[in-house]
């Protein structure tokens, strides 16, 4: 019963979802929709799970005081902090004044957007002691590289004479080479979907299920 | 504006500054923030999760007299289980669950949008091509029967590169040789649209230290350039402590 | 000190001058700013045809899907898309797929929707953040009032007079995908656009744009704005006349520094590569002398 019941849900659910896109009628799709809605309902418990998780794993280190307890002390108190404002807040939490809003504005936006905006910094790293044009195919990213940098920005459009050709070769490049070769991908990853999502309705892929599933 | 808002608006480009001392070195600051908004996206995820759906479409439902909730409700219930290692077992039916949903979906949205459109778009109209563009136009940003043809050689090329069942040799092996160098020319365009995408992240970051993304107005009363620089020396003044004590610890240890 | 040894050592100095130089090329110009002209290329001219396009009154559907770190390169196309469907007089139906978006939008979409006296529940609405990702974007296909019971206020959808007879995406006669990711357009396209033939716009990052030409290409897409030049261009198209008293057009505004920005990485690769074909023969030949 524990291996069966999961691969006859997986079976049925994944057998019904497919056929939504067959039977195009409202009393179908509204099974669906309902099944789509506790998809829904599930995918945020989720995240419920996963802090669940998280307190589990670095609240004993805090306890115990082991290395760099302090560091995730912070990030308890911040979590709660956060969560704590968030309940307090209730459906006006994102509107003027209130704390959660506040939180997100100042603390949450500026470490998320600074976070990511370092990999300018690595990327230009990279790029110096990195790409090297050791063979045709390097030159050729290379290549295609420094003409989609130059020619997306203004500068690229202002050079006197190659400058009315480079955006035209930059969409070329998009247009052709970066199509073809996208379009090869979705290809194969649209290929690859369909039979790992058969393997898994059908129940030959069972490995969500765990090891003895 | 108020004292809170302005107050926000020094914290956070503190902050912003905290994060870019790693590019210095791995440092106590970094890691004390890195930490701060872990916690605090984490948190935010949870709550957001819970208004976003857990609130509206279970709770006040079932408020308002719905029963099919309830379904989702037991495989919440279920899915909760894995944390008790003795029931965990039941976890699965909710994982199925939503691996089944996610299965079928992805399933029919792939094989006709991603495979079926995309193939069918490929073969261009030959004879229509030539007669508008002619063999290329720079005009159209080189349109023509010439990039019509490169399109299908191209992807063809491409896909057999990927395919593995018969061996590389030969005529093969020119086809797929051809694909690299198509795969290249799109990488590199993609590696150039990444460049951008970074330092544009980047330029928002500097705009805010500079007081740029804000009305004219409201950069006037937050003063965000004075607090670059008052950031800026409290946390180079930290970065010089930080050193000046490792290496005290370090002439210690040696 | 060779030649050889003072490029052995210029490709292995430490990264963080590097890292100053970078600083230095997105910081320089905006304290001294410089303003080069840039032309609108054909896709983001199609995405704002594609609006012009729709009679006034038509309801548009609008999916802000990013967080704040892509905010410098979706923020701006959002604020100028918003300005131009409130100005064409249209209705907007906005949601989110992306937690974080929700407190960037919400202020946003009032202060716009202000501007032009529009009335909320009437003339737009904004009906929050949804988790689940490709099954939200599927339940948006089938069934709307299903998957966004009441909107971010707590307000029950079929009680709101925008919403009547928009049941579904199809519905809606466009979508706009402001994306900065998964999800987003991609799976627009994969769940709903296609088998409903929605008529379908996006913005999206530069590191999305690639991927997403191919849609456009087959007409999936009616246009694609891609990154902070495409939300220039969008500025340009929405604002010819310069940005509104007060404000500013951040993309414009910021475009013109990621020339300095390229410049150099294109500077680094060169000078890397030109310090790596000098040293190669000597440094195969058994290193430095």
């Amino acid at each position: 019963m524990r291996r069966t019941a999961p691969l006859v849900v997986t079976f049925v659910v994944g057998v019904i979802m497919v056929g939504e896109y067959f039977i195009p009628h409202y009393r179908y799709r509204m099974i669906t929709a309902e099944l789509i809605e506790w998809g829904l309902v599930l995918a945020a418990a989720a995240f419920v799970l996963g802090l669940i998780n998280l307190v589990q794993v670095n609240l004993p280190k805090v306890i115990r005081r082991e290395q760099d307890w302090a560091y995730k002390l912070v990030m308890l108190i911040a979590l709660v902090c956060t969560i704590t404002a968030g309940a307090l807040g209730g459906k006006d939490r994102l509107g003027d004044g209130q704390i959660y809003k506040w939180i997100f504005d100042f603390l949450f936006t500026p470490l998320n957007a600074t976070m990511f905006s370092l990999l300018a910094f690595y990327i230009a790293s990279a790029a110096f002691r990195a790409f090297r044009a050791r063979n045709v195919d390097a030159a050729l990213l290379l290549g295609a590289a420094v003409v989609v940098m130059i020619a997306r920005v203004p500068i690229g459009e202002s050079i006197p004479v190659i400058g009315d050709y480079l955006p035209k070769i930059m969409n070329w490049i998009m247009d052709v080479p970066n199509i073809a070769a996208r379009r090869a991908i979705f290809i194969g990853a649209a290929l690859g979907a369909v039979a790992t999502g058969l393997r898994v309705i059908l129940g030959i892929e069972r490995s969500h299920l765990g090891s003895d599933g | 504006m108020p004292t809170t808002e302005i107050v926000g608006a020094w914290i956070s480009i503190f902050l912003t500054l905290c994060i870019f001392s790693y590019l210095y070195d791995d440092n106590p600051i970094y890691k004390l923030v890195e930490h701060l908004f872990l916690g605090v996206s984490i948190g935010y995820s949870v709550v957001e999760a819970y208004f976003g759906a857990f609130k509206p479409n279970v709770i006040n439902k079932l408020a308002d007299g719905q029963l099919t909730p309830l379904v989702a409700l037991v495989l919440v219930l279920m899915l909760f289980s894995k944390v008790i290692p003795r029931f965990s077992y039941l976890a699965r039916i909710p994982i199925a669950f939503i691996v089944a949903a996610f299965a079928g979906v992805k399933l029919t949205g792939e094989a006709n949008s991603n495979l079926m459109t995309q193939v069918a778009q490929s073969m261009p109209n030959l004879a229509a091509v030539y007669a508008e563009h002619g063999l290329w136009s720079w005009d159209a940003d080189g349109a023509g029967l010439f990039s019509s043809l490169f399109l299908v050689a191209g992807l063809s090329a491409c896909l057999l590169h990927f395919y593995f069942s018969a061996p590389h040799q030969r005529g093969m092996k020119v086809v797929s040789r051809f694909g690299v160098l198509v795969l290249m020319l799109s990488f590199g365009a993609s590696f150039g649209y990444t460049v951008m995408g970074r330092i544009s992240l980047c330029i928002g970051r500097v705009q805010e230290m500079l007081g740029l993304n804000r009305p004219i107005d409201e950069a006037e009363i937050i003063q965000p350039q004075l607090a670059t620089l008052v950031s800026l020396v409290v946390i180079v003044g930290s970065l010089v402590v930080w050193r000046v004590q490792q290496s005290r610890q370090r002439g210690a240890e040696g | 000190m060779t030649l050889f040894e003072v490029l052995e050592r210029f490709q292995t100095m430490d990264r963080r001058w590097v890292f100053l130089g970078m600083a230095i090329s997105i910081v320089a110009p905006m304290l001294f700013p410089f303003n080069l002209g840039f032309k609108v290329d054909e896709r983001v001219q199609s995405l704002y045809d594609t609006i012009e396009t729709l009679p006034p009154g038509s309801t548009v559907l609008v999916s802000a899907d990013f967080d704040p770190a892509s905010l410098p390169e979706l923020e701006p196309f959002f604020r100028a898309n918003l300005e131009h469907l409130f100005r064409r007089d249209l209705k907007v139906v906005v949601l989110s797929l992306w937690e974080s978006a929700p407190p960037v939008v919400k202020p946003l979409l009032r202060r716009v929707a202000e501007r032009h006296d529009k009335a909320y529940g009437t003339d737009y609405v904004f009906l929050g953040f949804k988790t689940g990702k490709e099954l939200a974007i599927k339940g948006i296909g089938e069934n709307i009032f299903k998957t966004f019971p009441e909107d971010i206020e707590g307000t029950k959808i079929t009680s709101l007079p925008i919403m009547q007879g928009f049941k579904q995406a199809k519905d809606f006669p466009l979508l706009v995908s402001v994306s900065a990711g998964f999800p987003g357009t991609k799976e627009y396209v994969l769940q709903i656009q296609g088998q409903y033939d929605l008529t379908m716009i996006s913005a999206c990052t530069a590191v999305s744009a690639p991927d997403y030409i191919p849609f456009y290409k087959a007409g999936q897409l009616r246009g694609l704005s891609g990154g902070m030049p495409g939300s220039a261009q969008y500025e340009k198209l929405v604002f010819p006349d310069g940005p509104l008293p007060g404000e500013r057009l951040l993309a414009t505004q910021a475009v013109n520094v990621l020339n300095l920005g390229h410049l150099y990485i294109i500077g680094l690769i060169i000078l890397g590569n030109v310090a790596w074909l000098l040293t190669r023969p000597r440094a195969a030949a058994g290193g430095s002398a």
